[in-house]
């Protein structure tokens, strides 16, 4: 039995389709629809209420809730890939055991496994006025007076995107530079192109797959976090997901849900401009 | 250079400085929570240790009753279920979808975007429409039906975005090769695509087990009776809580640890046989 | 809003019909002695009671398990938000449930839940009286600002549509466990006795204070502290007008940008770690915090501000699809709930339970006389679980049940300008 490559492909896409459209669109229509609804007190009524999108779209919290988030995720990126991309080239071209370079990738892997709640508790004695860094700097003399500004402020909250969110830009990128043939190499380095000549004209644009997913993972944990932001920043600093989990714990399910539709149509058109660039299901086909 | 086998040049010594760097800073917010689990019995969830003990590790393997370790055991075991089942059908989902974005497909964007939607909409918001429809439809939840589709719309946006990793640029000649040499389209699967993409299902496998793991803000509403670790955590550090959290993150880390270095372990035997039997 | 039964298609109706069929099911139960051929039934029976962690504790099902003929389930939800959100979504997946009184606005007239009648419940008559009257022992009236107690109490009739303030016969639910709640403070790191509210927000503190991040405490809290300095004069502060609002935000939002408060907290080990460590050094809390706080040898202590102190209290309610012999079986439960045994549980942490004479049976007469009488304790007090929570010599803070919750100056709230305050909350966080 033959079947068309088109046929083929639904086939093989239509259990993610469904559970998709299942679990993911048909909350989607709702959350779609509640947000043109009036609210109050846990509960909404059918009537139309356009106030929630008025809200999401003009006011001056949404500038400055999207001005955040944007610092947030710049700083994140530019900091995972730097980390990311300096180490997936030691991991593919340094090291040279396959089983210490899955040893290493594992290694760094480890604390995820740990539940998050428990993990987010052990920030205090590490960062807190009286906790382990700052005894450290004080020991050595370089600060008269514990510094602040390393817990509960916005300088915490990257710190905390960067240690959770380096591996996610760093695996795809060491799977991406490991896919690019030795030969090529070996034949830049024959027509006497330097190592950093190699990374620049070679390496770094054959990796662009893997950088551009790890952008995505990057952006979408990010932008759609609240949790970490609210711990880190000892609930001091408001994001848009952060707005919306807000607006959940006090129950009003309209204004919530026109600002994640918002948050969705933003996310949306990062990574479509990003596919513009790195088109990563075109590297799929032929 | 960095292709030549001898000697090491400097830039090798700068990145496996910061190589160690990145592992310092990964272990150092764990280094506390392993510290702290072994607190004295009289101890409490932060510094000073009242003395050192296993207490804490014994309070989790005797099971209820214990000071504040709620339901812990039974929840860890509900996460394991749910994570096995998550993994395997999302291992099987993915890599079904993956191989249909070889091709172009009309609709290759709706579900691409839908995994998009998947990652970033608000957990809760998701959980509360699954609970929601649900109720509507007269039905109840269940760890087994919602609980698992709930989680599912957290592994999968993972494991195709993995797969895309994976099968990018991956040498179609291998196939046309096998093709010309007679093999049909199930012997291509398993001779050609599969050894190359195997270490794609790994990753998707071990993707997903951590996605049920950690999942909180979909699972909560939609798994019924009986709580999942990360919700069984939560709800105890709404109230007064001991260092048996730790024990359970000590816990974790070292059965992580062994695993992993087993399977290092295993890898190289496995290497070391196959290349003496191509000696031969 | 109606509900659909698929299994009974003549029973589907109006919630309010099916309220009104249990509830004479119940008295026509209550009549009779139940009758023999029950008992072998019982066995199946489940009760889920889906409560937060101070509630739902491995130790108390265990029990209940044991002097109960049915099974009693227990779920902890992770927090209030989860839970909530589960009785709106999904009500049959629960059968019982203990709330804080800052939700109980959501539940009236939606039909999930069914009134208690007072028939039903065996210790109405011995409930302290802030619930069955909503005045103090002396007969005084408690504060009314907040969510006071009597607010939500009876229902107007058995279809629960709307609550009463005047006594009827339809309970809103069972009153659990309630408290006072005022500053906790490091003395050691402050140096002198801290009485007003208003030391919250006194500049000396800047960079040391936390606050309960959320409408419902934080608010009230921020409100007690500006009313008594005099910056923000409020006709109810537990329910303020759009204006009052608006200045009480504006005022926080001067001090977050001059980096008052160190933080916000969610959570009970969050406000625990604030405190151990030294990060806060004045800030609201709740009573086993404090504790926990003190047993991990740091000082802390907890006395009344002269403003008085901060109520809350959680009520025990059945859902509305029980009927029949379950619904028996889960005020059966409910009522073994506050027989003693799990209020004196409970009453180790350092909550009250509302028939405080059922719990002095189940509890020595040095606990009993530390927690509830304001005595010095005379042997170590422990927690639940055997833990030393305080020495012998000690005596509580702020002393007997009535020396604190005689004292209310605002109750844990829900506004009714809610959509407002929510919205100028975010504004205040996002500054």
């Amino acid at each position: 039995m033959t079947v068309s490559p088109k046929v083929a492909s639904w086939l093989q896409v239509a259990p993610m389709a469904f559970v998709f459209t299942a679990m993911v669109l048909i909350p989607l229509g709702i959350i779609f629809v509640v947000s043109f609804l009036d609210y109050n007190f846990a509960q909404v009524f059918p009537e139309i209420y356009m106030g929630s999108w008025q809200d999401a779209l003009y006011s001056r919290l949404t500038v400055d809730l999207y001005l955040t988030v944007f610092k947030f995720l710049l700083i994140t990126l530019t900091i995972t890939f730097a980390i990311g991309f300096s180490l997936a080239y030691f991991l593919v071209f340094h090291v040279r055991s396959n089983g210490m370079r899955l040893a290493l990738l594992a290694a760094a892997a480890i604390p995820f496994w740990t539940p998050g709640p428990i993990r987010m508790v052990s920030w205090v004695p590490l960062l807190g006025k009286e906790g382990l860094v700052n005894q450290a700097l004080l020991g050595l003399g370089l600060i008269d007076a514990p510094l602040d500004w390393l817990l509960y402020s916005q300088f915490a909250v990257v710190l905390a995107y960067i240690n959770l969110l380096t591996l996610a830009m760093l695996g795809p990128i060491t799977h991406s530079m490991a896919k690019i043939p030795r030969s090529l190499i070996q034949a830049a380095q024959d027509q006497g192109a330097s190592e950093w000549q190699i990374i620049r004209e070679v390496i770094l644009p054959l990796c662009k797959p893997g950088i551009a997913i790890g952008t995505i993972f990057i952006c979408t944990a990010v932008l759609g976090d609240f949790f970490i932001v609210k711990i880190m920043s000892g609930g001091q600093t408001n994001t848009p997901a952060n707005a919306i989990a807000t607006e959940l714990a006090a129950f009003q399910y309209p204004p919530a849900a026109a600002k994640s539709v918002m948050l969705l149509v933003v996310v949306v058109i990062l990574v479509s401009v990003l596919l513009r660039f790195v088109d990563i299901r075109k590297e799929l086909q032929r | 250079m960095m292709m030549t086998a001898r000697g090491r040049p400097l830039s090798f010594y700068v990145l496996a400085g910061l190589m160690a760097l990145l592992l310092i800073f990964l272990y150092a917010p764990m280094l506390c929570v392993y510290i702290l689990s072994f607190q004295g019995p009289d101890g409490g969830m932060s510094f000073p240790m009242v003395g050192w003990s296993f207490h804490w590790f014994e309070v989790l393997f005797e099971g209820t009753g214990g000071h504040g370790i709620g339901d812990v055991p039974n929840s860890f075991r509900r996460s394991v279920r749910l994570a096995a089942f998550v993994s395997v059908l999302s291992t099987v989902i993915a890599l079904s979808a993956g191989m249909a974005y070889r091709r172009k497909f009309p609709g290759s964007n709706f579900v691409f975007y839908s995994a998009i939607a998947a990652m970033v909409l608000p957990g809760i918001f998701i959980g509360f429409g699954i609970a929601l429809t649900f109720n509507l439809m007269g039905w109840t939840i269940n760890w087994w039906s919602s609980g698992i589709g709930a989680q599912l719309t957290w592994s999968l946006p993972f494991g195709l975005l993995i797969m895309f990793i994976v099968l990018g640029r991956f040498n179609p000649a291998y196939e046309e090769a096998a093709t010309d040499l007679g093999a049909n389209a199930r012997q291509r699967f398993q001779m050609i695509i599969l050894p190359i993409i195997l270490p794609g299902i790994v990753g998707i496998f071990v993707s997903s087990i951590t996605s049920s793991y950690e999942e909180n803000a979909r699972t909560q509403l939609n798994v019924g009776l009986g709580n999942t670790m990360p919700m069984e955590v939560t709800g105890l550090l709404t109230g007064s809580s001991t260092p048996v959290l730790f024990a359970i993150g000590t816990l974790t880390s070292l059965f992580m640890f062994a695993l992993i270095l087993g399977s290092v372990l295993l890898m190289g035997w496995m290497a070391r046989r196959r290349a003496a039997r191509s000696e031969l | 809003m109606t509900q659909t039964d698929k299994t009974k298609p003549k029973a589907g109706g109006l919630s309010r019909r099916s309220v009104l069929k249990s509830g004479a099911a119940a008295a026509a139960a209550s009549a009779f002695p139940a009758p023999m051929l029950w008992a072998q039934n019982i066995k199946d029976i489940k009760i889920v009671h889906v409560g937060q962690s101070y509630s739902t504790i491995p130790n108390i099902a265990e029990k209940a398990n044991e002097d109960l003929d049915f099974t009693v389930e227990m779920q902890t939800a992770p927090d209030l938000t989860t839970q909530v959100n589960r009785m709106l979504s999904q009500p049959k997946s629960l059968d019982v449930t203990d709330v804080g009184n800052t939700t109980l606005k959501y539940y009236v007239g939606r039909g999930f839940l069914q009134p208690l009648n007072v028939s039903e419940y065996k210790y109405w008559d011995k409930t302290v009286p802030l619930f069955t009257s909503g005045t103090y022992p002396s007969g005084e009236k408690a504060s009314m600002q907040g969510y006071a107690p009597i607010k939500a109490q009876y229902y107007t009739g058995p279809d629960a549509m709307e609550y009463s303030l005047e006594p009827t016969e339809w309970l809103v639910g069972m009153p659990l466990y309630y408290n006072a709640d005022t500053l906790g403070i490091r003395p050691d790191l402050i140096g002198r006795p801290i009485d007003s509210w208003a030391e919250l927000l006194n500049p000396e503190f800047s960079g040391k204070v936390a606050l309960q991040d959320g409408t419902g405490v934080g608010v009230p809290d921020a409100a007690m502290a500006l009313e008594a300095m005099g910056d923000v004069s409020y006709v109810d502060k537990g329910n303020m007008t759009r204006e009052e609002i608006d200045k009480t935000i504006e005022k926080l939002i001067e001090y977050k940008r001059d980096g008052h408060f160190r933080s916000f907290w969610t959570n009970f080990d969050q406000s625990v770690q604030l405190m151990a460590s030294g990060e806060v050094v004045l800030q609201s809390m709740w009573s086993p915090a404090v504790t926990e706080v003190r047993t991990r040898g740091v000082e802390c202590v907890y006395n009344g501000m002269k403003e008085g102190y901060r109520g809350w209290y959680i009520m025990m309610m059945p859902m509305a699809h029980l009927e029949g012999l379950k619904r028996e079986c889960a005020i059966e439960y409910m009522n073994w709930y506050n027989s003693g045994w799990a209020g004196a549980f409970i009453s180790r942490q350092g909550f009250y339970n509302s028939v405080p004479e059922n719990v002095k049976s189940h509890m020595t007469e040095n606990e009993y006389g530390y927690w509830y009488e304001g005595k010095p304790a005379t042997e170590a007090v422990l927690n639940p679980f055997g833990k030393v929570m305080e020495e012998a010599g000690v005596v509580r803070d702020g002393g007997a049940l009535w020396d604190r919750m005689g004292n209310i100056g605002i109750w844990n709230t829900l506004m009714d300008e809610d959509r407002y305050l929510v919205r100028r909350w975010q504004d205040f966080l996002a500054a």
